[in-house]
């Protein structure tokens, strides 16, 4: 750490990993879809018509291999398909689908989820288009609903992220803030390691030995240090991660603070975090500054597992993925193009962070050599006074 | 009551705007686009933090230069 500080290759590859996040996590579409279906009710043995609003899609690509289908939810058995599709243009196409006239279950009504297959776009499903209504009514429809498998779908060809309703193009924010959390417990484990190794040598401090010196500054005042400026700088991550939370709650959850058990534990293990920096500045003795201080880092961080990874779990009611039993990360959440971006993300910012760190650390280890010299020269010279030595 | 009235009115008019359909058409600019403007909301957010720590290590060393003089 103490060579690394003033090395330059690993802030490099901090800024160029950010530099490939911000541009891969912008540039790369979401995977084609269809927001809009001007329909919403449909009855059996009518024949239907939809008008269909794609984004990102470019139906003329595909214009002679468009297949469609409407399906049952779930097991997409039954459906039936489109007996005619006319592309208007990239982003417009209607198709008209031959209700049969019987409906295969007993309820009053069913969402139909609508599936668009082209060899260009790939296949993508709507959920919840169309609304069949369960009226038997006089018709000559002589349609019926299909109980094969749908076969032969295609996979888009092109480096998409995936699309999700009411999430849409906000999935690119889990380079910048889902991973500046995990940049943040990265940091805060750092600052434990440092804590932890102030305490070790502990016993020889008092014991009276010399312990070993760099800089002019031993090696637990150089922990004690380090332990804060990684904390100040997972601090700041931690904030941001709340903050940009906030903003991405208010898009996607309807409001900045949703009193969601996510957002209250992240916020009560910062102001365990925020109370350590005014625990610091409340001793002026540096060796029981250095001891308190160290013990608090590791009881906030022995907290701060349970409070943002366990117990938003436990809960079993959370707006926030990854909560209430279901992984963080599973396929669904995060595809093989998402962590070629999002890994690359975690390791920039954890290294952009380590950067303000060492800065941070630097800075404190001149205040605190500058404190040390004063101190004595005034050993020195005890008749001087202060205000001379200082000016 | 009149509150259960209220509310159960309310829920009555909820019903009928979503029968009017196309409820997730974007209407404002945060959410034109996909709800782009988010994203790039996030990303100044997150630049405006690294500004603010950025200029307080600018104090906490102007300090230092000046006690060092």
């Amino acid at each position: 750490m103490d060579k690394l500080i003033r090395k330059s290759w690993w802030k490099y590859i901090g800024v160029l990993l950010l530099v490939y996040v911000f541009v891969a996590g912008m540039l790369i579409p979401l995977k084609p879809n269809v927001p809009i279906v001007n329909y919403q009710s449909a009855n059996l043995g009518k024949s239907l018509e939809l008008e269909l609003v794609g984004y990102n899609t470019q139906f003329t690509q595909q214009a002679d291999d468009t297949r469609s289908w409407l399906c049952f939810p779930d097991s997409l058995k039954p459906h039936i398909a489109a007996s005619e599709i006319e592309i208007i243009d990239d982003r417009i196409a209607k198709l008209r689908f031959e209700l049969p006239a019987s409906m295969p279950t007993d309820a009053s009504f069913v969402n139909l989820s609508l599936i668009v297959d082209g060899a260009f776009d790939g296949v993508y499903i709507r959920p919840d288009a169309v609304r069949l209504e369960n009226k038997e009514e006089q018709s000559s429809s002589n349609a019926n609903w299909d109980y094969g498998k749908i076969t032969g779908l295609n996979e888009t060809s092109r480096m998409t992220f995936p699309a999700r309703r009411i999430i849409e193009e906000t999935i690119r924010n889990t380079y910048f803030h889902v991973a500046l959390w995990l940049a943040m417990v990265i940091l805060f484990a750092a600052a434990v390691v440092y804590a932890i190794r102030y305490l070790r040598f502990q016993k020889r401090a008092e014991n009276g030995e010399m312990l070993p010196e760099i800089n002019g500054l031993d090696v637990r005042q150089r922990a004690d240090l380090w332990s804060m400026a990684l904390t100040e700088a997972g601090l700041l991550l931690g904030v941001l991660g709340l903050i940009t939370g906030f903003l991405w709650a208010k898009y996607t959850w309807g409001s900045y603070w949703s009193g969601d058990i996510k957002q209250y534990t992240t916020m009560i293990a910062l102001l365990i975090y925020s109370a350590y920096f005014i625990l610091r500045v409340s001793f002026s003795e540096p060796e029981q500054r250095g001891r308190i201080s160290a013990a608090y880092n590791i009881f906030a961080f022995v907290l701060l597992i349970p409070l943002i990874y366990i117990l938003p779990r436990l809960s079993g009611n959370s707006l926030h993925p990854g909560n209430a039993g279901n992984p963080a990360f599973g396929s669904q959440d995060l595809d093989g193009t998402m962590r070629m971006v999002f890994y690359p993300a975690v390791l920039g910012w954890t290294l952009l962070a380590c950067w303000m760190a060492s800065l941070r650390f630097r800075i404190s280890h001149m205040e605190t050599q500058i404190e040390q010299n004063w101190e004595n020269d005034q050993l020195q010279q005890p008749s001087q006074p202060k205000s001379e030595i200082i000016s | 009551m009149l509150k259960n009235l209220f509310t159960t009115c309310l829920l009555f008019i909820a019903h009928l705007m979503y029968a009017q359909g196309t409820s997730d058409v974007p209407q404002d600019f945060m959410r034109s686009i996909g709800k782009i403007y988010v994203v790039v909301g996030v990303i100044l957010l997150i630049f405006l933090g690294l500004v603010f720590y950025l200029w307080r290590l600018d104090r906490r060393l102007t300090k230092l230069e000046d006690q060092n003089h």
